[in-house]
């Protein structure tokens, strides 16, 4: 009975769900402040949800490979490692890239598949940058955004079967995940966005860097046209950074007045 | 001599340091003209809305800028960069790079591979790829050690409540 009023609490909210305080509770209820490993109203375990960012992060590497320097590699996990220490979900299996296109963007993947892209690394000036962008997408990480975006359009329970083969390609995961790595060319909702941007700052605080790298960065990207193909996928699929700018700066207030973090432009790895 | 020596290697420090020409921008909103980078130092001027702005360099979240009510510190999220003054030899992203050593920021893709969203769609698990992602993994120690050497300390710090009314 009680599986029934789920079931039918889950269709409702396949519609927008902005529309329904019924869906913002379900949205909460689905939030990523359940136990890890946990089930619960058609939710992924953390070994379901691993294996789901896995198959996009092998998708996402099929479009565009790793940059090849090793240095730059190491030295984005390294980054991104300490900023994700800083979250509620340290224990994750925490992987970062940096991938081969000169596109300004990054993306993330369910269970801590993490990517920027080398166009968007060459526009960052610190370490502290890179902590806010790293950041953003460790916010989507954490609060399963993109696995919210499957429950809501998947409302089959697949169980077990994501399990049946644990490397490699896995076609029942794909089945789950639409075409290729279709689910990173698809809009979040704007409320995902801005909370990642706020996550970003909070945990780029956290570790010790300068919270502002994040909207330094936004700041940059704003000043490129809009008709400039590297930020087309980026514009497309994300608010305006200068909304972004704009809600960042009313979550903000005076709330990071007293955090002094550093910088660190001289430490950031410049690609060669 | 020595010291015309230090002026050189100070300028180029400077400019290393990810400070820019001199750059347009516009107030978004009220807020104070500060004499220092942060809250608690001394007000110079209140800017309104609309108030146009030369930029000079940013430290954190603050703008150091030049405006007809004087010169100070604002805060970063209350200024919108960009609208390049007529005239001015520098602007926009262009303007950044030539005071950015280094960074070589060039935006232009003409020719060279992107990522749209049919690249996306169409691409093919990369076994191989994700291997060597993965084999990059650092630890939490490590990351911690990393961090040290550069005496970055962890802080508390809370997470931001959403905006009232979410905005505009």
């Amino acid at each position: 009975m009680m599986r029934h009023i789920l079931c039918v609490a889950l269709m409702l909210c396949v519609l927008p769900a902005q529309a329904f305080n019924l869906g913002k509770e379900l949205e909460k209820q689905l939030g990523g402040d359940k136990p890890a490993g946990g089930l619960s109203l058609g939710g992924y375990s953390q070994e379901e949800e691993i294996a789901i960012g896995r198959q996009i992060a092998g998708n996402i590497l099929g479009a565009a490979p790793l940059a090849k320097d090793d240095k730059l590699q190491q030295y984005v996990n390294r980054v991104g490692r300490w900023v994700a220490s800083q979250s509620e979900r340290p224990d994750l299996p925490w992987h970062f890239g940096v991938i081969d296109t000169n596109d300004i963007n990054a993306f993330a993947a369910p269970g801590g598949y993490v990517f920027v892209t080398k166009g968007l690394y060459r526009q960052l000036n610190s370490e502290a940058e890179l902590a806010g962008v790293l950041g953003h997408e460790i916010g989507h990480v954490i609060r399963k955004h993109h696995l919210k975006i499957l429950q809501k359009s998947q409302l089959i329970e697949l169980g077990g079967k994501l399990l049946s083969k644990q490397a490699g390609d896995n076609a029942n995961v794909q089945k789950l995940i639409g075409t290729g790595a279709e689910i990173s060319a698809r809009a979040l909702d704007k409320d995902a966005e801005f909370e990642a941007d706020r996550i970003a700052v909070v945990l780029a605080g956290r570790a010790g860097y300068d919270p502002f790298g994040l909207p330094s960065v936004l700041q940059d990207i704003a000043q490129v046209s809009k008709d400039e193909g590297s930020v087309a996928l980026l514009f497309k699929t994300h608010p305006h950074p200068n909304d972004r700018l704009d809600q960042l700066g009313q979550a903000i207030g005076d709330r990071l007045d007293r955090v002094k973090g550093k910088d660190l432009e001289k430490r950031l790895y410049r690609i060669k | 001599m020595r010291a015309r020596h230090w002026i050189v290697l100070l300028a180029g420090g400077w400019f290393a340091a990810g400070a820019w020409a001199t750059e347009a921008g516009t107030a978004l909103k009220a807020d104070e003209l500060k004499a220092a980078p942060f809250r608690d130092a001394k007000t110079v001027a209140r800017l309104a809305s609309g108030d146009k702005l030369d930029i000079l360099k940013q430290q954190g979240g603050w703008y150091q800028v030049k405006s007809a009510k004087g010169s100070g510190w604002v805060h970063m999220l209350s200024v919108r960069r960009g609208e390049a003054r007529k005239g001015s030899p520098v602007a926009g992203l262009a303007g950044l790079a030539a005071g950015r050593a280094g960074t070589g920021k060039v935006v232009a893709t003409t020719g060279v591979r992107g990522l749209n969203e049919e690249d996306l769609k169409s691409a093919k698990f990369d076994e191989a790829e994700l291997k060597k992602m993965e084999a990059n993994t650092v630890s939490k120690d490590e990351a911690r050690k990393f961090a040290a050497q550069a005496q970055l300390k962890a802080i508390k710090l809370d997470y931001l409540p959403k905006p009232e009314g979410g905005g505009k």
